[in-house]
This record gives C-alpha cells, structure tokens and sequence, in this order.
C-alpha cells in the first residue's frame, strides 16, 4: 500500500488554505466590504481614478517593446468571480503570451467598472505592469457586488478614462495600438456625462460626450474588445450583444466558459499580433495543459475569420 | 485515445513516473484520479531534480496538467493542503486552480482516521496492513450510512457540514470510545477553506473533459490489493482495477474504451503484511528504496523476486492490459541476483496459475491467502532481456521502460 506523507493537522491546513486561497488574494475587498457600511466604502489609493493623470505604458531597457495589455471588468454582483478567476489564472495569461511568443513585453493593467449612477466606487484603475505587481493591483479591486437590475453599467466612464488618461509607448513610438477587453454583461450608458467625469474624475469637462465620439478616440490607441461570458446574468441577451456588436463589430466575444476569460484573451492578442492563427493558439493551449480550448475556440471563430 | 494505468502488484510499482511521462510526451487534458485516497504515493522525480510525493495531486502536475477527483476517490482536505504547499515550493504558483473535485467524492476526516487507528491497534498482530488515514474506515462508514457520509460538496455548506461531522463522530465514538481528534467546528473551518481553495463540479465535468482532449486515469495502489480479488484480508477497501475508470468513462459518453497500461517493476514489492511468494530479504540491502520506509501503521517495506504468478494474476483479474510498462530497469544490471519466479509450490504441488474468482467472495478469497502463505517459489528463471521476458509472461508489450527514478523511455510508437 502507499504511504502518503502529508500532514493532516486540521489547524495547518485551515492556515494553509487561509494563505492560498482567493480572499486573501482580494484581500482589500474583504478588509473594506467588513469593515465599514456601504456608503463609507472607497477605491484603494492605487486604484482610484480621481485626479487621474495619465496610466503609461513605457518601453525600458528590460522592455524595450512593450505592447499595452488592459483588463477592464464588470465588479457589480453577477460578474464577482471574474477577477478572481483571472487571479488565479494570471501566471497562465502571462505565460501563454511569452513563452509561446505571442508577443515579447506585454504590460497588463487591470480596472473594476461599476455603474456612476448607483455605485460607490464606479471606476477603478490599476497602472500597466510587466511583472508580478499586477497580482497586487488585482488584489487592491475593491469588488463592490450589488449592481443588477437595470442592465447598464459605467462602461463609458472607463473607455473615457482609458481614451484621455493613457499613454502608450506602443502606439507611440511604432505606431501599434494596445489592446482593452472589457469584460462584462451589460450595456454603457449612450454618453459619458460632464458630470460624472467631474464627481469621478475630477476633469474639468463642461459638456456631455456621445459614446460613439469617445469610442472614435478610444480605437485610435486600442483594439477594443468586449466579452460577454454566456453564463452571465444578462448572457446572451441581445439587446445588450446588439448594442455592443453595433459599437464593435466582430470584436464582441460570446464566451460560453467564464474559466477561459484568460485563455481568450492570450489568443485574442496572438491573432491580433498575427502570432498565430487559431489552430496554432488552440494547439498551445492543449500543450499547456488547458481545457479551455472547445470554448476559446467557440468563442474566437468569428475573430479568426 | 484515453489512458488507464493500474500497477499490477502491490503498489508502489511507479504509476507517478509513467503518468508523468504520459503527461510530460502528450497533449493530456487531465488526469483524473479514480479509486482511493491521500493515502497514494506516488513518488515523481523530475529530470530537474524536483521530487514530490503525489498523493491526492495527479502526477502531470509537475508538467502543468490538471487534476480530477472523481467522485470514486476519498478526499482528504487536510492533507491536500500540506501537497499544495510542497507543490508551490517546487514551482507550481496555483495548484489549487488545476484541481477539480466531484462533489460527491467522499470526505476523510480526522475522526475517520482516529477510529482506524483505534482498530488497527485492537488487532495487535493480525494488523492489515492501513497506512492509518482513514479511508478504508471512510469507505466503510459509507456504505453503513450512504446518506449521513459527508462529502467533498458538503464542505459548501458549513451547517450540512456541522450536522454530518457531528454524526459521524458520535457514531463512531459510540463504537470505540473517545476518538483523538479536533473539535468538529475547527474541522468544518478548514473544510470550508477547502471548499473556497478548489472548484467543486458535479458530472457535466467529466464530460467535458472527456470531449476537451485526451485525459489519463491515474489508479491508485495495486491490483494485487483490490478489495474483491486481493489476497483478503490484506486488501484496500478500493476497487484497484480498471473498472472505476471504464464506468466513469462510460457516464462520460466517452467513445470507445481507454488503452490499458499496467505497470510493473523488475521486482515484486509489498508494503505491509500479507503474502508476499517472492520474498528475499537479502534483496532489500542491494535494492534501496529512497521514498518508502518502514510506515508507522503500514509495517515493513519488503522486497522480492518478480512474481509472474502473482501479476499474471492481477492481468486476468483486471480483464486484460494492452501494454505494459516496466520500471526499474537498472535493477537487474546492480543486481544480479535477480531473478523471475514462474510457479509456486503449495503442499508438494507446482502451481503456475491462480484461480480467478468471481468478485465479492471473500471466503474464497481468504482461503486463496492461506494457501498463498504456505507457497514457497519453485520455478526460476534469469532473463536476457527483461522487456520481452516480462511481456511474453504477462501477454502485452513492454511500451514504456523506466530506469532509475528520473529516466522513463517510451519505447512502443502505440503510445504517444
């Protein structure tokens, strides 16, 4: 017979899993969400958009081509699991774009989008990062919950943020836009409103800006995407896919497993980078051990094309 | 195509290291664990030097391959977390996300291990051989009480949780006194970590995973142990062979059966008591075992000559194998002396052949271990070449050659 050698002492194990597990990985979200009501809840500083001034991603001497990589997800109650999906499937993301040679010096910054009109903290963003200080920023998201019910969400607020509060080295210095998936179930508003760029911002901005003039200003840095998981509240709803199809075309994806966000968007950015094609991208995943691959394949049929 | 590898011995034969090769050569999906518990130990040793003990974790997790518990496997949470560690130690960042339970996969707890301890002493010399963890008494207390045993999906739901734990503890107190275990509250505490660190999945998992790509089932123990046709009462409370995986493949819809690998060493080994023809002493001073010792509950780790009776048996119990893989290798080459044993001699008759019985008759079966204790070798050889004397023995081919714990070499083109 074996012998397995593990210890089986209860009180180890309850640390151990206390250590490892995803609410201390979010660990600012529970201190907050337990400690202090609702209306006194508020972005971590290194989060906090108020006073905004620009979000870079720079190229360096260890980076000297960095491609800017933005993660921008829905917080409010029926999306709460995709950060922490994406934080414990981070290493892989990361993995897959360099050791597969998607692309060489990826940056990654991670934002929370929640609703302006109802949400404490209705915007939230991280800076770009090549290394493991993204696992840090993913752990600063203030994961509000609550939200639903009216099928919108602040999405206008952070592609204006990200429109007029980044600066890429990639888009400016070579010419090659970054890439920003918003993740998320529900509709923007149709125009990002003067005031609320005031209360959230902090930008002295007199007049209300249409969606699709933002978005125009927005697709000049990057390839937007928006994914839309299937199990979501309002998946598959076609009010919210009509809207954003007519918004993005056939960068809307339909992602039937919320477990391959990651894994989507690394094959995401390997064809936009013309890396691979998908048939290569899904024969990595494979060799990585992914399972991922019937969904991811689903999902980016129509990108492929 | 599917992979299913079961050790046809006693265990220990080195199941880790060809799932590991399987995983390292193939684009596996997962492999998926299906019949015992932490108990296992499955020792891996990478080309690298890193070295882990597989219990609970398939042994491809080194190579990044997900793990599925299936529901046939008992589940220790206490001790999945102390492998989690070690894994992370070795560079694995998040073990936990390649690890899926099925919720209805039995829970070990302490008082499950308490109360086997507490038996295993009352036997004082007629031990069987536990490795003193608890799942044989967890399989046990589930058959006693299907609907009270807790599982891996009650560790969700801290009061459904509370009430089994509470249950199984008086229970089994009332049987044999005041167990030495934590207080049920702690337990539910850090099954609840548990529940938070893993995702549970009902059966829809495994179909999928079947359709998402080649997976490997990983046995555990041996076949020589299994509960119905091991030498009783030196057994698992496990089936051993590969009916769990055909019937989990079978719920999966999975087209067409698994390819059938049964591993065996160029020596026969057993931990623990029970017979063991083949025994030799001496042996065990030439072939050091660097990762199984002498266990606290098991007994000793005993080394002998290759059993082709036994194992010929373990072939014919487990309806057939389609390939074989042969570790240890180097062996023979330090090792001279070794030598394969073909029959037996049982009170003055040679016998080269066990009777297969049909399952579920321990009767039978205990009367097979009392002839077995009394067989002594009687039939040797020295083989040329041990890949083609152990295949001809044992009617499939070598298709993977292990030498030494960091060298495994595929040698059939059918694998891969």
């Amino acid at each position: 017979m074996g012998s397995g050698s593990w210890s089986t002492n209860v009180y180890d194990a309850a640390e151990r899993y206390r250590s490892a597990s995803g609410a201390s990985a979010f660990a600012y979200s529970d201190r907050v969400k337990h400690t202090s009501p609702r209306s006194g809840w508020t972005a971590h500083p290194s989060l906090d958009p108020h006073g905004l001034t620009t979000r870079e991603s720079r190229d360096s001497a260890e980076h000297p081509t960095s491609l800017a990589i933005s993660v921008l997800f829905d917080v409010t109650g029926s999306m709460g699991s995709v950060p922490r999906v994406l934080q414990t499937k981070l290493p892989e993301l990361f993995g897959l774009l360099l050791r597969k040679g998607y692309t060489e010096h990826p940056q990654i910054l991670f934002g929370g989008v929640g609703d302006a009109t109802c949400d404490r903290v209705p915007l939230q963003l991280g800076q770009f990062e090549s290394d493991n200080r993204m696992d840090e920023q993913l752990g600063n998201i203030l994961l509000e919950g609550g939200g639903g019910g009216q099928m919108t969400e602040s999405y206008e607020l952070a592609l204006y943020a990200m429109a007029r509060h980044t600066s890429l080295d990639c888009h400016e210095k070579r010419g090659r836009r970054g890439y920003l998936f918003l993740i998320g179930d529900e509709m923007p508003y149709g125009k990002v409103k003067a005031r609320e760029i005031r209360g959230v911002l902090g930008d002295r901005v007199q007049r209300d800006i249409p969606l699709p003039e933002i978005l125009a200003e927005l697709r000049r840095k990057f390839h937007v995407f928006y994914i839309l998981p299937t199990g979501a509240a309002h998946a598959g709803n076609t009010e919210v896919l009509t809207l954003w199809r007519r918004l993005l075309g056939q960068n809307v994806i339909e992602l039937d497993d919320l477990d391959a966000v990651c894994e989507t968007i690394a094959l995401t950015v390997g064809l936009g980078e013309e890396a691979i094609d998908l048939a290569e991208g899904l024969a990595d995943l494979a060799e990585v051990g992914s399972t991922a691959g019937p969904s991811v394949a689903r999902a980016l049929s129509t990108l492929a094309r | 195509m599917h992979t299913a590898v079961v050790d046809l011995g006693y265990g220990d034969a080195g199941k880790g290291a060809v799932v590991a090769r399987l995983c390292q050569e193939r684009t596996v999906t997962a492999v998926v664990r299906f019949n015992g518990g932490p108990q296992a130990a499955h020792n891996v040793v990478t080309a690298d030097g890193r070295h882990h003990t597989f219990a609970q974790f398939g042994a491809g997790t080194l190579h990044g391959t997900p793990t599925h518990l299936s529901r046939f496997m008992c589940v220790d949470p206490l001790a999945l977390a102390a492998e989690a560690d070690h894994l992370r130690a070795l560079g694995v960042p998040a073990p936990y996300a390649l690890l899926t339970v099925d919720r209805d996969a039995r829970l070990v707890t302490p008082y499950h291990a308490a109360a086997n301890r507490l038996r295993e002493r009352a036997r004082g010399a007629d031990r069987h051989g536990s490795c003193g963890m608890g799942v044989g008494e967890t399989a046990a207390y589930a058959l006693a009480h299907p609907d009270d045993a807790p599982t891996a999906g009650d560790c969700a739901s801290r009061p459904r949780l509370l009430r089994k734990l509470r249950l199984l503890r008086d229970r089994l107190t009332d049987d044999l006194g005041p167990l030495a275990a934590p207080p049920v509250e702690d337990c539910a505490a850090a099954f609840g970590a548990f529940a938070d660190a893993v995702a549970l999945t009902d059966e829809t998992h495994l179909r999928r995973l079947v359709r998402g790509g080649p997976l490997v089932f990983e046995g555990a123990q041996g076949v020589l142990l299994d509960e119905w046709h091991g030498f009783h009462p030196h057994t698992t409370w496990s089936t051993t062979t590969f009916a769990h995986a055909d019937t989990l493949l079978a719920e999966a819809g999975a087209p067409g059966p698994a390819r059938r690998i049964g591993v065996v060493r160029t020596y026969t080994v057993r931990h623990g008591p029970g017979p063991h023809v083949t025994e030799e002493p001496e042996l065990a001073a030439a072939l050091p075992e660097p990762h199984n010792g002498h266990g606290r509950w098991q007994g000793a780790f005993r080394v002998g000559h290759f059993d082709a009776v036994a194992h010929a048996y373990a072939v014919e119990v487990c309806g057939g194998v389609d390939a074989l893989a042969l570790t240890h290798l180097d062996a023979p080459p330090r090792c001279p002396a070794l030598r394969i044993c073909h029959g037996y001699a049982i009170g003055g008759q040679l016998v080269e052949r066990l009777p297969v019985g049909a399952p579920g008759d321990l009767d039978r079966q205990a009367a097979l271990t009392r002839r077995l204790l009394g067989a002594h070798p009687a039939v040797w050889s020295t083989p040329d070449h041990w890949p083609t004397a152990v295949g001809a023995l044992l009617g499939a081919p070598v298709v993977m050659e292990s030498h030494g714990p960091a060298r495994q070499v595929l040698t059939g083109a059918t694998v891969g």
